[in-house]
């Protein structure tokens, strides 16, 4: 057999942030090796549906022209629901900002890029174990066998069993992940447009918050993609866990999926569509709280879900821009580290300096106040409930109109709220969402 | 020794939906996998040549995607995998399908020497005829046996093999060389190994691909062209009226003794059954 | 293979169930040790392909619809519950998501 005895580096998990690093190291002249445990790449990824287009141009500028994208979103919907009772806001955006896509077809594309490239990516190997000795990481194994590298970049995402082996994260707490559940509805492209007034090629993205999530904390997401809508719910884990035991929840989540697309407002959107796959998978929920007590080690550099970057602001998710960024910054940082002298801790430090400097680390640091949120039921319940209400007050008289700023604190007072507290609640947040 | 083993790429018929308003199979979306039923064949080669030495080679008349499902062979363990494809073989029915992959076997013995066994699954997720391996056996002249659960070598060019029926377990010595049919889930398959897979992407010659301009076999006797099968005519089977019961038992025990008394007529039969179960 | 049509009436789990493809694998990758102590509930509900269920008092984990979320693990011990990833490849196959 002519097993190559050792590569330059091996990436483990073939997601966005392993794409992205072996790309950049195999293009650099590299040898690199890709693990990828799911038959193909991408057969195990599941996401809301809409990437942000400029970081991932950083990596492939020719991403516009290639990559497969469903629809460039051109708007993006608000809702807060209360029962059948819905309020809406619609922006338009006026440039290409980011797209929706399936990240099962996306990541593939990156795969593919990487394999150009030079990287070899082999599937269907599921890495057991980052093999390190005296401190220095050596390869990785898998069943009996041990592949040798200079270096290994660690791209497993967030369900982080090798880490964890390795001692460089605890376990995860159900209060740090979220967990989402998603249906794909096919539908007609055109109808698509028609429903949700769209030209063609664009696309929507839609979060939703209210009652949908009965009371737990969390939301939903609607993405138009190119002939099928998605939908789903995201719920912090650590509540919904709680609400189940003491009884508050009684359903199972796919009967909240199912409620959310059949609910009198959105229903109508997608009517004829079928569902024709149904799935869940984790996310992050506190990034910061993730991180790895080092993003590096001699040998070793953690990258993308696996290292905690994943900007969660409440209302989206960005972990796909993140992930290549990290990618990137680690290519970056291991290609100097190999013109220095090798992938070395010290050589490998200048990896969390870029990204500490970068957008990654102030974006968690900015958003970090969505754990204090969605552990209030105050701001995913109380608020879509009283502003539902206000509108409701609004736009259901039936003899005089009221005046808005009554409908609102006639609602507010209704529900208890005090305007004082909402004020302090919000000034609380406000810097951190 | 020398094992052949054939592999079918076939749709996940997990995945396979009827379509509500037509009635008619939804084929999109459908990924297609390796027939699990020829994993235990596979396993059944590997194991023979880990204890003999020799080499297996994994076959399959296939359009090209099938590369794929040659891969998890070669993960698996396998040596060498051939892939046979050409537009004459498309829309072959058991026999030139059979017809096709007999004539491969005698080329792969033109090409790397004698083939002492060719083993198959026992039948395919999405067509279950278990012709194949028969009517491979009837081509090449050499004995068949099926349902196999065990092989092992017992001398100079002769095998022992279990067969293991619904009431009896068989014991035969078949001269080689052989078409052997693996009984389902008989042996549980071995993962893919890293260096296997690792080997399969980078040897280049591992993987081998046969066209009709290497077997040269006559365009009239391969392909639809070749296939003598005519579907008359298909019936969907009508839906068995059923009647719904729920029994909550709260020992999973109870729950099997209900389910036994519910399908089982015969009271003196329940009775021995059940005590043959739990003893009661 | 299933029929039945999804469009404007609730589907049940088990047809949801229906629209994922897997390729299972014959070993478990996931497999209850100890159920002392489990968040049972918790995993009956949130579990998104409804992998445990409960016959008696004793809770079932059946592999073969999971997605590999990792929610079940993050909601207990490594004595209380095995888990690891299929190998080869196995497990959901996720086509459009
Ligand atoms: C419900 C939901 C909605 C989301 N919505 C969005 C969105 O709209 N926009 C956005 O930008 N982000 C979104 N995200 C987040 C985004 O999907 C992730 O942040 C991103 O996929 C992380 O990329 P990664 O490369 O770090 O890890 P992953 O994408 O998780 O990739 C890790 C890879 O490693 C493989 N792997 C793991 N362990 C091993 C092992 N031991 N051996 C071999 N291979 C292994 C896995 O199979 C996988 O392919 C969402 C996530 C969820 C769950
Ligand atoms: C009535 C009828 C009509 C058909 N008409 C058509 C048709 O018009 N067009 C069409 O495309 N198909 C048709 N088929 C399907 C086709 O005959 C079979 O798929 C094919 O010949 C293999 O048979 P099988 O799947 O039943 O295999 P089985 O005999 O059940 O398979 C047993 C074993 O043989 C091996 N094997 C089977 N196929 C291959 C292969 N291709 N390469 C290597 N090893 C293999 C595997 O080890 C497998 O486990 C028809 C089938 C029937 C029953
Ligand atoms: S990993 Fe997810 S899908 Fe699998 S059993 Fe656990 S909770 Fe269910």
């Amino acid at each position: 057999m002519n097993i190559p005895s050792k590569f330059d580096t091996i990436v483990v998990g073939a997601g966005p942030a392993g794409c992205a690093s072996a790309y950049l190291l195999a293009k650099a002249g590299f040898k690199v090796l890709v693990l990828e445990r799911g038959r193909g790449v991408g057969s195990k990824e599941l996401w809301g549906g809409k990437a942000y287009a400029q970081p991932l141009r950083d990596v492939w500028p020719e991403l516009d022209k290639e990559a497969p994208i469903h629809r460039w979103v051109s708007k993006e919907r608000f809702s807060l629901v209360w029962g059948e009772r819905a309020l809406t806001i619609e922006y338009k955006l006026g440039r290409k900002v980011a797209f929706t896509t399936y990240l099962t077809e996306l990541v593939n594309w990156m795969a593919r890029k990487a394999e150009n490239a030079g990287a070899l990516i082999v599937d269907e190997v599921r890495v057991e174990e980052i093999v390190v000795k005296d401190g220095k990481v050596l390869g990785v194994k898998s069943g009996d066998d041990i592949v040798y590298a200079d270096a290994v970049i660690d791209a497993e995402g967030v369900n982080r069993l090798l880490l964890e082996k390795l001692g460089l994260v605890d376990k995860l707490s159900p209060d740090h992940v979220a967990l989402g559940v998603k249906e794909v509805l096919s539908l007609d492209p055109k109808l698509i447009e028609e429903r949700f007034m769209l030209n063609r090629n664009e696309g929507l993205a839609w979060f939703v918050a209210g009652d949908i999530t009965l009371g737990l904390p969390g939301g939903g997401f609607i993405y138009t993609m190119r002939d099928s809508i998605s939908i789903g719910l995201v719920l912090p884990i650590g509540p919904a866990a709680r609400a189940a035991e003491k009884g508050l929840l009684k359903e199972h989540v796919s009967s909240l999926v199912e409620a959310f697309r059949l609910h009198p407002y959105f229903r109508s959107f997608w009517r004829e569509a079928d569902v024709i796959e149904y799935g869940g998978r984790m996310t992050i929920e506190a990034g910061l709280k993730l991180m790895p007590r080092k993003l590096y080690m001699n040998g070793l550099l953690v990258v993308g879900d696996a290292a905690g970057f994943l900007v969660n602001t409440g209302y989206t998710i960005r972990g796909v821009d993140t992930a290549v960024i990290s990618g990137k910054l680690a290519a970056e940082a291991l290609i100097d580290a190999f013109n220095n002298g090798g992938p070395t801790e010290e050589n490998l430090k200048s990896y969390e300096e870029k990204v500490k400097k970068s957008y990654i680390y102030s974006e968690l640091k900015n958003h970090s106040g969505i754990g204090d949120v969605m552990s209030d039921p105050f701001f995913f319940q109380k608020i879509p409930q009283v502003a539902v209400k206000a509108a409701s007050k609004l736009f259901e008289a039936d003899y005089e109109e009221p005046k808005l700023i009554r409908s609102f604190l006639n609602a507010a007072k209704e529900e208890n709220i005090s305007l004082l507290k909402t004020i302090y609640k919000l000034g609380r947040v406000a810097g951190k969402l | 020794m020398r094992i052949v083993v054939g592999i079918k790429w076939v749709p996940n018929t997990q995945a396979v939906r009827i379509d509500p308003e037509t009635g008619t199979l939804i084929r999109k979306g459908v990924p297609s996998i390796v027939n699990p039923h020829d994993l235990p064949a596979i396993e059944a080669a590997l194991r023979l040549r880990d204890t003999v030495g020799g080499e297996v080679i994994a076959f399959a008349m296939a359009p090209p995607p099938a590369v794929k499902g040659l891969e998890l062979a070669l993960g698996m363990g396998v040596d060498r995998a051939i892939l046979i494809t050409d537009r004459v073989f498309a829309g072959a029915d058991t026999w030139a399908t059979s017809y096709v992959l007999g004539n491969a076997i005698v080329k792969i013995e033109r090409e790397y020497g004698r083939v002492d066994l060719a083993v198959f699954g026992q039948e395919t997720i999405d067509s279950s005829t278990a012709h194949i391996p028969g009517q491979v056996a009837s081509w090449l002249n050499w004995p068949y046996a099926y349902y196999v659960r065990d092989i092992q070598v017992s001398g100079d060019s002769k095998i022992r093999i279990v067969r293991e029926l619904e009431e009896y377990v068989e014991e035969y010595e078949v001269e080689l060389p052989a078409v052997l049919g693996i009984a389902m889930r008989a042996l549980k398959p071995r993962p893919v190994s890293l260096y296997n897979k690792l080997r399969a992407k980078l040897d280049k010659n591992v993987i081998i691909t046969w066209s009709n301009s290497d077997l040269k076999l006559d365009p009239r006797c391969v392909g639809l062209k070749g296939s003598p099968t005519i579907v008359a005519k298909t019936i969907d089977m009508p839906e068995v009226p059923r009647k719904k019961e729920v029994y909550k038992p709260r020992d999973p025990r109870d729950g099997a003794k209900w389910i036994i008394s519910k399908i089982v007529e015969d009271e003196k039969l329940r009775e021995l059954l059940v005590k043959k179960l739990w003893g009661e | 293979m299933s029929s039945q049509t999804s469009r404007l009436k609730t589907m049940k789990l088990e047809e949801l169930l229906q629209r994922s493809v897997w390729d299972v694998d014959e070993e478990r990758h996931i497999e209850i040790l100890k159920q002392e102590g489990l968040r049972v509930n918790a995993l009956i509900l949130l579990c998104p392909m409804g992998c445990y269920s409960i016959a008696g008092d004793k809770l079932i984990m059946s592999y073969e619809g999971c997605v590999e979320c990792g929610t079940c693990r993050v909601l207990s011990r490594s004595d209380q519950i095995r888990w690891e990833h299929p190998k080869s490849g196995r497990g959901i196959q996720y086509r459009y998501m």
